[in-house]
């Protein structure tokens, strides 16, 4: 109560005085997402929308870093006893927003919550290694891993998010969901449906009270929308921008464009069957991709080009692979070899949800012709898309991945047989995959990764294209990089000057 | 009456129930949401157990009466996302739609009526063309484009009003022009043409003859006949409304029914879809149930008496 009277007292000596208020004004920053948060709660959420709000509310063990591996967040140090066994020592003296302290057991309870069937969490199987979770002392956790697993650090970054026991425990999970309590750098304000998502800031974060008193996260859905209320004024960050509206931004000199996670569209090839169990006509659609082209033509050259499936970005991509050439002539050669001289008909298809897919598509199916590669362009709606790649029945595919900085996110995903085999499969790659996991060194595995890399831009079960990345504006009032990962961690957003 | 109205309140019925048969077993055709649901890097089994959790793996009638059945006890589901029960997701949406949409309506008539009115009266005068004309004009646009280009000029251009959101009532402008312009257009024309109609008719020249002013003739006799069919019309409309909210509602970042739709559609989240147009069916459906009504407020001359025309 002593407070507010202060204040009342202060306002109405200013008021009747005439003297200027010393209450420094509330930093505030806008943010537009194009999609709007489902829910609040990290464990509960894998839209990119909604961990992009989430993960500035709740705090995982671990800082994420932009090269794979991670940093302090509530834990201070932690240490692989072996090659299953993780020591976790946490910061002494932190509390959650609503005070409750952040100790081992808090971290055994979120642990077990996101295991529990009850939450659905979609996370819950990229903790399916973590077989075991032991509190030591009350600073100490100790986690098992059914075998060694490299991923699991980065994993936990941004999936484990740690909550208050008492608190979660006695909230209904889906008031919970709407109006998480965490211990991340903002703590929630209001949030209505489909309206802003106000956060406020947590004075006691463990790296600091971060440098906006307030936070508004907003969903515009309509991309033209969206610039408008940048250049107005009336957002300083906004996500999701096609290369038009870049332009836009950039001539209205309101803004500059930060490039975050990248987007890794390949053509996969049904391996299974003609024409593309051959090698050979692999290698030549290959060859016969004029990649640099179409970074130039669609994406204003911003972009890398891939050569092998792993993102040159990335940690574990051989580099001294080149991509390869668009070279016309040795795609026929190949072609003719593979007892196709007069090259083939065959299908592409995509998901039309892609960004430019169908100017990718085109321009794809365009150089493909050129070496006598007829494919019938079939755009489908994303679901259809979906049920199609996994029935096995496209013989060319357009798909993406996020050029995540932990190789084994996707490699695994996209090429161990036990993730998905419905158009490679091969036991050698299986194995390196296994090995790429289970090997803790980081420069082994770097090795093992490289050598993946290798063996598949040799094998070319893909069409590698390009990493284009996604692009946010951000205001010239406002410091903010965008990251690899794509999350918008709000707290490294500064006022400048 | 009463029979009349529960005659009608059956179909009412029957025609929900067909329409939650059809968009059951279309957003079913299009494709498999345990794919979507879970993270891209989830594994085969995960998925498999994804879609036995969610019942995907029954036959399609079984599915639908699985869920007919839950419906008739109230239950339309949880979101398959934030696992929220969508009647709550839509509810708490339902008042900023509701917003928008009576908002635009009453606007829409404010404008469209005098419009009307006077064009009638001055038929084929200046003045009549020129609001035939914009009339004309105010249908051809499209909603999604002439909401965008509200935005150039009245946000980005002349920095008069926010570009999206909702708000105070400077953030209503936009989206209700942009929304209600169509139904200017619609109303004026109909309000010309009904009036014209009605002011040939023998009663208004025979109040003009017992030389009563032109506002009593047009106030007292001619307006109110001349509104019949525009009742019909705007129960009509409401409903074509609602749907209109689908783009404006995302052009405009406006929190409601709309917007979610959108969204849920984009998510493959079969349940929010599903009861979301349930809803709105249900709105589009009673609105008329009303109109009806009131039509025979308005025209005692229709009644619904058997053997009576």
């Amino acid at each position: 109560m002593k407070i507010p009277r202060t204040k009342a007292l202060a306002l109405l000596a200013a008021i009747t005085l005439g003297l200027p208020m010393t209450v420094q004004a509330q930093t505030q920053l806008v943010v537009a997402q194009s999609a709007e948060p489902v829910g609040l709660d990290a464990a509960r959420n894998s839209l990119q929308a909604s961990l992009n709000v989430a993960l500035n509310i709740q705090e995982t063990l671990f800082t994420p870093l932009e090269n794979g591996n991670v940093g302090p967040g509530l834990a201070d140090s932690w240490k692989f006893s072996d090659g299953t066994t993780l020591r976790v020592k946490l910061k002494p003296g932190l509390t959650f927003h609503n005070g409750e302290p952040i100790d081992a057991e808090a971290v055994k309870y979120s642990f077990e919550r996101l295991l529990n069937p009850v939450l659905k969490s979609p996370h819950a199987g990229r903790m399916e290694q973590i077989s075991s979770v032991k509190v030591i002392d009350p600073l100490t956790v100790e986690f098992k891993t059914n075998a060694p697993f490299a991923p699991i650090l980065h994993l936990m970054s941004y999936y484990l998010t740690i909550v208050p026991p008492k608190a979660t425990a006695a909230t209904d999970p889906d008031a919970f969901n709407r109006k998480p309590i965490g211990a991340g750098p903002y703590v929630v304000e209001s949030w209505q449906r489909g309206g802003d998502v106000v956060l406020k800031a947590f004075d006691k974060y463990w790296a600091g009270k971060p440098a906006y008193d307030r936070v508004i996260i907003r969903a515009i859905p309509e991309e033209s929308a969206r610039v408008a209320a940048f250049v107005t004024g009336e957002v300083d960050i906004v996500e999701g921008m096609s290369v038009q509206s870049q332009r836009v931004i950039e001539k209205s000199g309101k803004g500059v464009l930060t490039d975050s996670m990248g987007v890794m569209p390949y053509i996969g090839l049904n391996t299974n069957k003609p024409p593309f169990n051959d090698q050979r006509v692999r290698q030549a659609v290959n060859f016969g991709i004029d990649r640099a082209s179409i970074k130039k033509a669609l994406f204003n050259d911003r972009g890398l080009l891939t050569p092998g499936p792993i993102s040159p970005r990335t940690f574990g991509a051989d580099l001294s692979l080149k991509p390869y050439a668009y070279d016309v002539a040795k795609a026929k050669q190949l072609l003719s070899d593979a007892g196709f001289p007069n090259g083939f008909d065959t299908t592409l298809s995509y998901p039309t949800n892609m960004t430019q897919i169908q100017e990718q598509a085109q321009a794809l199916a365009a150089d493909l012709a050129k070496i006598g590669v007829r494919a019938k362009l079939q755009p489908l709606d994303r679901a259809i898309m979906f049920q199609k790649y996994k029935n096995r029945e496209q013989d060319m595919y357009i798909y993406w991945w996020d050029d995540s900085p932990e190789p084994d996110r996707y490699m695994y995903s996209l090429f161990h047989s036990k993730s998905r085999d419905y158009y490679y499969k091969n036991a050698d790659t299986d194995a390196l995959l296994d090995k790429g996991r289970s090997t803790l060194d980081r420069d082994s595995r770097e090795k093992i990764y490289n050598q993946i890399d290798r063996k598949l831009y040799q094998e070319a079960p893909w069409v590698f294209l390009y990493v284009i990345p996604e692009t946010y504006a951000v205001s010239t009032k406002v410091s903010f990089n965008g990251r690899r990962d794509g999350i918008m961690y709000l707290r490294y957003a500064k006022p400048k000057n | 009456m009463l029979r009349y109205f529960l005659g009608r309140l059956g179909q009412t019925v029957l025609v929900l129930i067909c329409i939650s048969m059809v968009s059951f077993v279309f957003l079913r055709l299009t494709g498999d949401p345990a794919g979507l649901v879970l993270p891209q890097d989830a594994t085969m089994d995960q998925m498999a157990a994804m879609r036995i959790q969610m019942g995907l793996d029954k036959a399609l009638p079984m599915q639908y009466l699985q869920y007919l059945g839950h419906v008739l006890q109230g239950d339309l589901g949880r979101s398959i996302y934030s696992q929220e029960p969508v009647t709550g997701l839509i509810m708490e949406r339902m008042p900023a739609t509701m917003e928008l949409a009576v908002v635009s309506m009453l606007a829409a008539l404010a404008v469209a009526v005098p419009i009307g009115i006077v064009s009638a009266l001055y038929r084929g005068t200046l003045m009549d063309n020129a609001s035939m004309f914009f009339a004309l004009v105010g249908i051809s646009m499209p909603h999604f484009w002439l909401g965008i280009m509200l935005v150039m000029l009245f946000s980005v251009e002349l920095g008069w009003l926010p570009t999206s959101g909702r708000g105070g009532w400077q953030h209503m402008i936009l989206p209700a022009t942009t929304l209600g312009l169509s139904l200017v257009a619609l109303f004026a024309r109909l309000v010309r043409s009904s009036m014209l109609e009605v002011l040939g008719q023998d009663y208004v020249r025979t109040a003009r003859a017992k030389g009563a002013s032109q506002l009593a003739v047009v106030g007292k006799h001619a307006l109110r006949n001349a509104l019949i069919p525009i009742v019909t019309v705007i129960g009509m409309q409401f409903g074509l409304l609602l749907g209109g909210t689908v783009i404006i509602e995302t052009v405009f970042a406006w929190p409601g029914v709309g917007r979610l739709i959108v969204q849920a559609v984009m998510d493959r989240d079969y349940p929010v879809v599903q009861a979301a147009v349930m809803f709105l069916a249900a709105i589009f459906v009673l609105v008329n149930l009303v109109v009806d009504m009131l039509y025979i407020w308005l025209d005692p001359a229709i009644s619904y008496h058997r053997g009576q025309a």
